[in-house]
């Protein structure tokens, strides 16, 4: 039978009807059998397409896990920020902290079946300092050197008691000796030569790369068949095929999407603490809204940061404080008591102090990313009733950072990245002459306590310069750190070992099985 | 004294007959009344929204323990439901409603007041004068409206001043076309020609003369170009441009609301909702006054 007009008209509405609503209940059905997974044990990633390929230079999540699938790092940052080994498998500081000795796995092969060496470290470190890779800033300035086939060495120019997080930063992905074309699409995959658990087969602009377990890979063949990754330009465009069943795992999700995900059939939430942070900033320079430190710490009293953490993140972070160095830092991180207290009536009394007026007022600038806003919002109100008024001023993220607005404006939220190591934050942003030093703060003892802390390679002794740094900055910084945002995923929960990273781009998935 | 009553009484009947017959008129025409009542309606919250609000559009709303609720969908309570950041969408929608009619109001009166001037004048004085200005306005209506609108923005910066200009330089010029069209039908009528004859100034011919006869046509358009003019700020609301947190535009709370479709829908819904009923309202009432006047024979 089939459905002419004489049966859609003429056959009462009744029919219609039914034919109808049996179809909306099918299709109900359908969807309501939740996620699905593919049978095979091929995870399908969800991501925007990595733009600039090269491991010495892409930056960005989708590009360092592109790269990562494919190349292996000499040593590894784990996800709690600890270091473990990878192709070096152990290595040696001198006294003096000026010489790095590294021993070099044996039997790791590349790609196209020839042998890993030290003169593929030498070849990769230099090719960094060559392209002026960002990994020099963590690295400093070096030498290297390969005694023997096994062995590499590292010189500095001074102690640096980050360099092993140096070594083992999103960058450094070790390439084959001389190889001259890096990561480019041509008629075969020969130039994405890694020694990696994964080996690209194919990569389609635009639309996806497979990749194809390495069954020789060094470390042991990994457990899942494959990956696929499908490029998507937005993330909702990701969630919507992780809840068709297109993709099995998606990363960076903003937290008013994560809590739509939270308890969906067959999907699983991944959340990982990390040091990014909203930075609340007052200019604290001569003639500037917080040159007075009474004006700076009445700012801190007035906010609520328990309220922010819970109404605006949703929960997903850690509580902040009044210095960028996180809990995320096991080894450095100091809660310093009396860091968060919320006192309005003690914030007004202040500010009377301060500046002889009942009320101050300010321009609030806010760059327009993350949920920034609605911080903003709420900080609007909260700083009402501890007698500071604010007028909130919106910013586009390009324009605000691009035109350097962000560097001379009185009041403002800036949005810092995670760091694996607390000293990049504080000599960029809070010694006195700081590339972004965003608050003009200047304060002697503590650009004395960071340059101590960039030759303190003891971890004890370190921990308590921070501790001082903490001090210094509770007491008359010009910083408040609503909270240390978490990284926010999801997967199909067919697949487990998924274990996001700080920074997402390095998540490892030589760890990741199909449980079916 | 005595002589002036009966003139005086005239003008009051007479205005009286003409309200009595727009709204007879209006009621044959269901629809049209119902747009008008709701435009005036919009109007009323306009003046006394802020009155009337049970909240303040930025007042975070808390349980009996002092803590902020969010994303609470409508109760009888909050007839809208409360957004992300604690607020009553209802008490929003009506604060809201001040801004989207005075701000497409102000500009729309500014275009309509300057389009006729223009208008009137190109139509009655033609020749080379209303070629060359004529050509010019045509240039501008060829740039989409929103493009205009974005880069005037970007070069001015983004401000309620800024917009009045923006609608104003994209309305200006459509007010104008209509009205000089409506004035060069008018131009060889009799009592024109009469009063030209009379010796009357241009100024008077064109206020005294023409202005009565293209007023038709000037209401409907004025109606019309009213609900373009919500519609052109509400989207540059969304778009982020001309309007600062954490105020109640309707186009900003939809933006703000429309990555929590999943979370809080009715905090995208009803700013929405709103923004398509004043628009679709606006123009029934236009449609309807443009009906009345081509049924009066005012309008060809």
């Amino acid at each position: 039978m089939y459905l002419n007009e004489a049966h859609l008209n003429g056959r009462s509405g009744i029919s219609r009807l039914m034919f109808t609503t049996a179809i909306l209940l099918i299709l109900f059905a359908l969807s309501a059998t939740g996620v699905t997974a593919q049978a095979d044990a091929v995870l399908r990633v969800g991501l925007n397409e990595p733009q600039n390929l090269d491991p010495a230079t892409g930056s960005n999540d989708p590009e360092i896990l592109f790269n990562r699938t494919i190349y292996d790092y000499l040593i590894e940052i784990n996800p709690d920020n600890s270091i473990v080994p990878a192709l070096a498998t152990e290595w040696e500081i001198a006294d003096d902290g000026l010489t790095y000795t590294f021993a070099l796995a044996e039997g790791a092969t590349f790609h196209d079946g020839s042998p890993f060496t030290s003169a593929d470290v030498v070849y990769t470190f230099n090719r960094l300092v060559e392209l002026g890779s960002p990994a020099l800033g963590l690295l400093g300035e070096f030498e290297i050197s390969a005694p023997d086939e096994a062995t590499v060495v590292f010189t500095l120019a001074q102690p640096n008691a980050d360099f092993l997080y140096g070594v083992g930063n999103r960058h450094a992905l070790i390439l084959r000796d001389g190889t001259e074309e890096v990561n480019v699409v041509g008629d075969d995959y020969a130039s994405f030569n890694g020694t990696g658990a994964f080996i690209l087969t194919d990569y389609s602009p635009g639309e996806s790369a497979t990749f194809e377990a390495n069954a020789n890979y060094w470390g042991g063949a990994p457990a899942l068949a494959g990956i696929e990754f499908i490029f998507f330009p937005d993330s909702q465009a990701q969630i919507d095929a992780l809840l068709d069943g297109a993709v099995d795992f998606i990363f960076k999700l903003d937290v008013d999407q994560i809590s739509a995900l939270e308890g969906q059939d067959g999907i699983t939430v991944l959340e990982r603490a990390t040091n990014q942070h909203p930075v609340i900033r007052i200019r604290s320079d001569e003639g500037a809204l917080g040159e007075d430190s009474r004006v700076r710490q009445a700012f801190k009293l007035a906010t609520n940061r328990p309220e922010l953490l819970d109404i605006v993140q949703q929960g997903y972070g850690v509580l902040g404080n009044n210095d960028p160095i996180g809990p995320s830092y096991a080894d450095f991180f100091t809660d310093v008591e009396g860091d968060d207290v919320h006192d309005p009536a003690a914030a007004c009394a202040l500010i009377l102090e301060a500046t002889g007026e009942e009320r101050i007022s300010s321009d609030f600038y806010v760059v327009d990313a993350f949920n920034y806003e609605s911080l903003a919002v709420s900080l609007q109100q909260q700083w009402a009733e501890g007698c500071i008024d604010v007028n909130i001023l919106l910013r586009p993220e390009g324009e605000y950072y691009a035109s350097n607005e962000w560097l001379e404006v009185d009041l403002g939220i800036t949005g810092w990245g995670d760091r694996p190591v607390p000293q990049g934050y504080l000599i960029e942003a809070y010694i006195t002459g700081g590339i972004y030093n965003e608050t003009h703060f200047s304060d002697a003892e503590l650009d004395e306590l960071v340059a101590q802390a960039a030759v303190t390679t003891d971890v004890a002794e370190r921990a308590a310069i921070y501790a001082q740094i903490g001090a210094i900055f509770a007491d008359r910084g010009p910083i408040i750190i609503p909270w240390f945002a978490s990284v926010l995923g999801a997967a199909n929960s067919s697949f487990e070992g998924l274990e996001l990273h700080p920074f997402p781009g390095q998540t490892d998935f030589r760890t990741v099985s199909f449980a079916g | 004294m005595p002589l002036l009553r009966p003139s005086r009484l005239t003008r009051l009947q007479r205005w009286q007959r003409t309200q009595a017959s727009f709204w007879r008129q209006m009621a044959q025409r269901p629809l049209s009344l119902i747009g008008t009542l709701i435009v005036l309606g919009f109007i009323f919250l306009a003046i006394f929204g802020p009155m009337l609000a049970p909240y303040r559009y930025d007042e975070f709303i808390r349980d009996e323990e002092n803590r902020r609720l969010t994303r609470v969908a409508p109760s009888w309570e909050h007839p809208f439901g409360i957004d992300k950041d604690s607020r009553d969408v209802f008490s929003r929608v009506i604060w809201g409603a001040r801004g989207i009619i005075t701000l497409p109001g102000a500009a729309t009166a500014l275009s309509v007041a300057l389009g006729t001037m223009l208008g009137l004048a190109l139509g009655y004085y033609g020749g080379l004068f209303d070629e060359i200005i004529s050509r010019a306005l045509d240039s501008l209506l060829s740039i989409p409206a929103l493009v205009l609108a974005l880069v005037a923005l970007g070069i001015l910066g983004p401000s309620p001043l800024t917009i009045i200009l923006v609608v104003v330089l994209l309305y200006t010029p459509i007010v104008a076309r209509v009205i000089r069209s409506a004035t060069l039908n008018l131009r060889a009528s009799g009592y024109v020609e009469a009063a030209r004859l009379r010796g009357e100034s241009g100024i008077y011919i064109l206020f005294s003369e023409i202005l009565p006869g293209v007023l038709p046509a000037l209401i409907v358009e004025a109606a019309l170009r009213f609900s373009y003019a919500i519609f052109l700020v509400a989207s540059l609301g969304f778009l982020g441009l001309g309007v600062q947190p954490p105020s109640p535009d309707w186009g900003k709370m939809v933006e703000e609301a429309s990555g929590e479709y999943a979370n809080a829908p009715w905090a995208l819904y009803f700013p929405a909702a709103a923004i398509a009923l004043l628009v679709i309202s606006v123009n029934l009432m236009a449609d309807g006054l443009r009906r009345i006047f081509r049924h009066e024979g005012s309008l060809p």
